[in-house]
């Protein structure tokens, strides 16, 4: 059982801000997911085969984005530099 | 009929449209490159040919939402691995469509730029995540059409839709260039209106791709050239885990009929069963919610993507970003998937997934030892209607349930219309081992000349 307590603490460490609306509904339908995942439990601990392979390719250099291309989707952008919110 | 002629009478069926199947048309390039093909400038296998691409797949220059508020104004600076194939074999790419935000979603309905249609009739889904790719292929609003499959996102829609779609073995397809929502399970796959089309798209986009770390170096097979290969004395297993409760006894008889068509062409069937399929749901949901939030962690509304307009410290703007920026369903799914990773839940939620997903891959392998390839219905049921689930979530997530487990073994599925309940078309898949796409096609391509099923509305 999680709480309206729990759902906030989850919507902090994932940076989503959630309104008192949202945090009502999702606390309800997330106990009935999670209650639903629950059939997982009964599954005896068994070694896991190798799902995905990872093919790396050798680390050479190649032509990527030019700096206009790359700052040209960002929000805010001064001397050719993406502008952050403050951190301290 | 010149390329020019023929792009127009497409374009001309997206204007009219009531289907909402494209977020963005590309009206003046598609004519551009319409020209070029009539010019003989263009050249290859899908010359002058007008495709809908899934708006989850970035084509450089051409704006690339995913159906989200978050990537409303994005513009990508470069073409994904399958959109640069196409451009190579003169196709012609009039615009990208419509799909649940960011992939998540069954039925086009999360959409930010509202709920796609099914042409068959208006008040229902088209299914999803890929419906407008699928709505526009059946609408004739484009010939072909690229989806992407996490847990059925283009078998469902070709389902729907009555049309054919195509998830392939995972590594098939490079995923460079696409969106990642579930990247250990998706794959962008091809939608037509004929098997033939669906594997000459197909054909194009397979092959490695040293962007993709998951993409396989194997060889691609001419499927076309082999479209007729001899299915007489094939193999196939049906399991009785995709007929469980609740699915329509309209569709399960649909899906045996189509079985004993395949049986008067001298394939050979046989049940089966593969009993840790009861897991698939779960173990799909909770391994994907947990890669998208991963996957969507990017989204800070700094690099690119929206952004609020005034700034606070780091962590109530990016909170802020991602609240404004995200629709309800995908902070569903960040949020479970962020609680299944956390400390004291790992090991409850993630790692009995993991589990799961080898108990559900051995299943595979233990059945094609003895199968060619496995039948089953693609959806438990023909389209739904607009809001009729989408209040929800779990009864929307439950809509999945025959077509999770092949992501989850990383095996191919071809999805092709067999039928109907009234007007709405009804879907079977045709399951095979990995690599063994060929496999699915001609079986498909039998039942097709043998069958009325083709999508002609």
């Amino acid at each position: 059982m999680i709480t309206k307590t729990d759902v906030e603490q989850i919507a902090w460490l994932a940076c989503i801000e959630l309104d008192e609306e949202d945090m009502q509904a999702f606390t309800i339908q997330f106990n009935a997911i999670l209650e639903y995942f629950e059939e997982l439990e009964d599954i005896e601990a068994e070694p896991i085969e190798e799902e995905e392979r990872n093919m790396l390719r050798a680390d050479e250099v190649t032509a990527s984005l030019t700096q206009q291309e790359a700052l040209a989707n960002a929000p805010r952008v001064e001397n050719g530099y993406f502008r952050g919110p403050r951190i301290l | 009929m010149s390329h020019r002629e023929h792009v127009e009478e497409s374009l001309d069926a997206i204007r009219r449209s009531k289907l909402n199947a494209f977020i963005t048309v590309d009206y003046e390039g598609a004519r551009r490159q319409a020209e070029e093909a009539d010019a003989g400038e263009l050249d290859g296998r899908l010359a002058g040919i007008p495709i809908a691409i899934k708006d989850a797949i970035s084509t450089k220059g051409l704006r690339t939402t995913c159906a989200s508020k978050m990537l409303e104004d994005y513009v990508p600076p470069y073409d994904a691995f399958v959109v640069k194939k196409l451009r190579e074999e003169g196709a012609v790419i009039i615009g990208k469509t419509n799909m649940d935000e960011f992939s998540m979603g069954t039925s086009t309905e999360t959409s930010f730029f509202g709920p796609c249609k099914n042409p068959w009739d208006l008040e229902r889904v088209p299914g999803g995540s890929s419906g407008g790719s699928a709505a526009a292929v059946a609408a004739q609003e484009a010939d072909l059409a690229l989806g992407s499959d996490t847990g059925g996102s283009i078998r469902c829609p070709a389902s729907f839709c009555g049309v054919v779609g195509l998830k392939p073995t995972y590594g098939r397809v490079s995923r460079s260039g696409l969106v990642s929502y579930g990247n250990s399970m998706e794959q962008i796959g091809p939608i037509a209106r004929t098997v033939e089309a669906c594997a000459t798209l197909f054909e194009v986009i397979a092959g490695y791709d040293p962007l993709d770390s998951t993409s396989r170096d194997v060889p691609v097979p001419h499927y076309v050239a082999r479209l007729t290969d001899e299915i007489a004395g094939l193999e196939v297993g049906v399991p009785q885990d995709f007929f469980g409760e609740g699915v329509d006894p309209v569709v399960e008889n649909a899906t045996w009929e189509a079985i004993a068509v395949l049986e008067s062409l001298g394939v050979h069937v046989k049940e089966t069963s593969m009993p840790n399929l009861k897991y698939a749901l779960s173990a799909y949901y909770v391994q994907a919610m947990s890669e998208a939030s991963s996957n969507l962690a990017r989204y800070s509304g700094i690099i690119y993507g929206h952004r609020v307009q005034k700034d606070h410290d780091w962590h109530t703007t990016f909170s802020e970003n991602r609240a404004s920026g995200f629709g309800k369903e995908v902070k569903r799914r960040i949020l479970l998937g962020t609680y299944a990773l956390s400390a004291g839940y790992y090991d409850k939620y993630y790692l009995k997934a993991r589990e799961a997903r080898a108990l559900i891959s051995r299943d595979f392998q233990r059945v094609f030892k003895q199968f060619d390839a496995l039948i089953a219905p693609t959806m438990p049921y023909v389209a739904f209607k607009i809001g009729e689930k989408i209040e929800d979530p779990l009864s929307l997530y439950k809509v999945d349930i025959n077509t999770v487990p092949i992501n989850l073994a990383n095996v191919p599925s071809l999805s092709v219309p067999c039928g109907r309940k009234g007007r709405l078309p009804i879907g079977m898949q045709i399951i095979g081992d990995q690599f063994n796409e060929q496999l699915l096609f001609n079986i498909a391509f039998q039942f097709e000349q043998n069958t009325n099923n083709t999508c002609a509305l």
